[in-house]
């Protein structure tokens, strides 16, 4: 018994809290889900915060029927990674380049001191023909976000309020393998991210359940395919029928591929990719 | 995402890039900030006009109004240029131009969101299989103008196969539609950023039309005080041209020009083993699925 409570109490010491930031429902789960379920089945406690409301990306439903069915998808995904509770900041999908970046920094900036993180996963932001602006416009306003977090200089009325600076240590880019170089090294390993590989073999299953739960914006990708498929005199034999079987078995086969991708040549066999900057990257080694 | 991988790495061994086919299709558009986009220094004429020879029908897009672009002041450079692009894009075998007249670098004062809503109601009116445009995760282009309406681009051709993007078309009878075939450039020689990963391989006679494409544009290529400074150049250094003989310094410049697209569409060859070329990011249909694209490649059938 005395060995159990000193274990609980080992893993207590070594939890960490996690905030995931987010512009869009699938773009934390394809690329990250794996690693946020393995954090949050260690004992981490994960936060998320969803920029967008994702109220553009379905098939036949208004935006505001798309935006209010996904906000629950993305809750019920977020339950199956293990995700602990689920912000959304509601603005429209695909309009963040209209919005001021501060504003969006300061949204997130107010989430940062509230959640008071050890580690954050984010949009890459740098992550090249990633066509979805939006998680270009998050990640630089995430990453700015959790900067300032530290400087006290930097919205004095929520320390007023009671949300103190906040350092966190640990950073994560996150973002779907578009970028041909996205395991090239930005720069020596002192102040700057590096390729890091995950491996997410023990919390596919979970990545997988929780992207079947988008169930929106997965039937309106196997309609468009099948659409432009119809369109160009082609068809896929799994498509024929759309529902909600065919759409289950096309997620877990895009799941399954993205994680074969990131793991190429790490020796995983299942993985996913960020660029990673640990404590090294705020106290470089030789200040040590 | 693999493949591009393995491409880019070639690349970078100085390998040669995959050769591009021409997707099939019926319509192109070409949309870019400025008059003379259709066939800079670093291409797109020649793949212009192996499209147009392909049979498809194509518009060209000037988002911008090149007030800024000649010696003729404001309101003249805007009326030179746009029809100087009317010739040009007419020598490729484009059907017409549209022009959106935007302040020429004066760009970021327009919401980028109304730059992209004109672009996806023209994609939509057109529903183009094919669209040419800058590359907007190119480095270090120092023009305004192509950075804006690349960046609207890139949302553009996606967001239009969106119904709940600007629902307000589909009032005019439009139906979303998602471009499927993308091809972006920038200047391989400018740094990290873009990421050619195919070569477009041109005939005798595309490469021709690229060059009368390009020096159409008088206004502000092929000036004979251009000639005249690299003859006065060549003079000091002891050197002459023969071909320069007889001609007027307009008609050298023209030559000047035609010689500077034939040089680059033979440089891009020879980097890819053929006569001439351009290169290209080229994305196609399903490439914003790099989970899904080997298996679509593999289970597809035709009906
Ligand atoms: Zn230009």
């Amino acid at each position: 018994m005395k060995v159990l409570i000193l274990l609980l109490c080992a893993v207590l010491a070594q939890a960490k809290t996690v905030l995931v930031v987010t512009a869009d429902a699938p773009d934390f789960v394809l690329a990250a889900g794996g690693t946020i379920a393995s954090m949050a089945a260690s004992g981490d406690r994960v936060v998320l915060v969803r920029v967008t409301n994702d109220d553009k990306d379905s098939w036949n439903l208004s935006a505001e029927e798309t935006a209010s069915r996904v906000k629950e998808e993305v809750e019920r995904a977020a339950k199956v990674l293990g995700i602990a509770q689920v912000h959304s900041l509601g603005y429209r999908a695909g309009e963040l380049g209209g919005v001021s970046p501060t504003e969006i920094r300061d949204r997130l900036l107010f989430y940062v001191r509230l959640v008071k993180p050890d580690v954050m996963l984010i949009p890459n932001p740098y992550a090249e023909y990633v066509e979805v602006l939006d998680r270009h416009y998050t990640g630089m306003a995430a990453e700015e976000a959790r900067r300032i977090a530290a400087l006290e200089n930097h919205q004095p009325p929520f320390a007023q309020a009671g949300l103190a600076t906040h350092v966190v240590k640990e950073l994560y880019y996150y973002a779907q393998p578009f970028d041909p170089r996205r395991r090239e090294a930005e720069s020596t390993a002192t102040f700057a991210p590096q390729p890091k590989v995950v491996d997410i073999a023990s919390s596919l299953e979970k990545k997988l359940r929780a992207s079947q739960a988008l169930t929106t914006v997965n039937y309106s990708m196997a309609m468009r395919i099948r659409k432009r498929l119809d369109e160009s005199g082609r068809r896929l034999p799994l498509l024929d029928v759309v529902n909600e079987e065919s759409v289950r078995k096309l997620v877990e086969i895009n799941v399954r591929k993205l994680a074969e991708i990131a793991a190429k040549d790490s020796g995983y066999k299942l993985a996913e990719e960020f660029l990673y900057a640990g404590p090294d990257y705020q106290v470089p080694a030789k200040l040590r | 995402m693999r493949v591009l991988l393995l491409l880019c790495c070639a690349v970078a061994f100085g390998q040669k890039l995959p050769l591009a086919t021409i997707p099939p299709g019926k319509v192109m558009m070409v949309i870019q900030p400025h008059h003379d986009d259709h066939t800079t220094d670093y291409g797109m004429g020649g793949l212009i006009a192996k499209i147009t020879d392909a049979g498809y029908e194509s518009w060209f897009v000037r988002s911008s109004n090149d007030e800024k672009d000649g010696a003729h002041g404001y309101p003249h450079n805007d009326m030179y240029n746009l029809r100087e692009s009317e010739a040009g894009t007419k020598i490729l075998g484009m059907k017409g131009v549209y022009s959106l007249n935007w302040r020429n670098d004066y760009m970021d004062a327009i919401p980028l969101q109304e730059l992209r809503a004109q672009i996806i109601l023209l994609i939509r009116k057109h529903k183009p299989d094919v669209v040419l445009g800058h590359d907007p995760w190119g480095h270090y282009d120092r023009n305004p103008d192509h950075r804006k309406v690349a960046r609207a681009l890139a949302e553009a051709v996606w967001m239009a196969g969106l119904a709940n993007v600007h629902p307000e078309h589909l009032e005019l009878g439009f139906e979303p539609h998602r471009v499927p075939h993308l091809f972006l450039k920038a200047r391989v020689d400018y740094g990290r950023g873009h990421e050619a990963n195919v070569a477009v391989e041109l005939n005798e006679s595309q490469v021709r039309r690229k060059e009368k494409a390009y020096v159409a544009h008088r206004n502000v290529y092929a000036s004979p005080g251009m000639a005249r400074s690299v003859k006065a150049q060549l003079q000091a250094e002891g050197l002459t041209v023969p071909e320069f003989a007889g001609k007027t310094d307009e008609e050298a410049a023209v030559m000047i020009e035609e010689w500077y697209m034939d040089w680059i569409s033979r440089k891009r060859g020879a980097e890819n083993g053929v006569k001439y070329a351009e290169v290209y990011w080229y994305r196609g249909e399903f490439d914003h699925l790099p989970g899904l694209t080997d298996y679509l490649k593999a289970n597809v059938v035709t009906r």
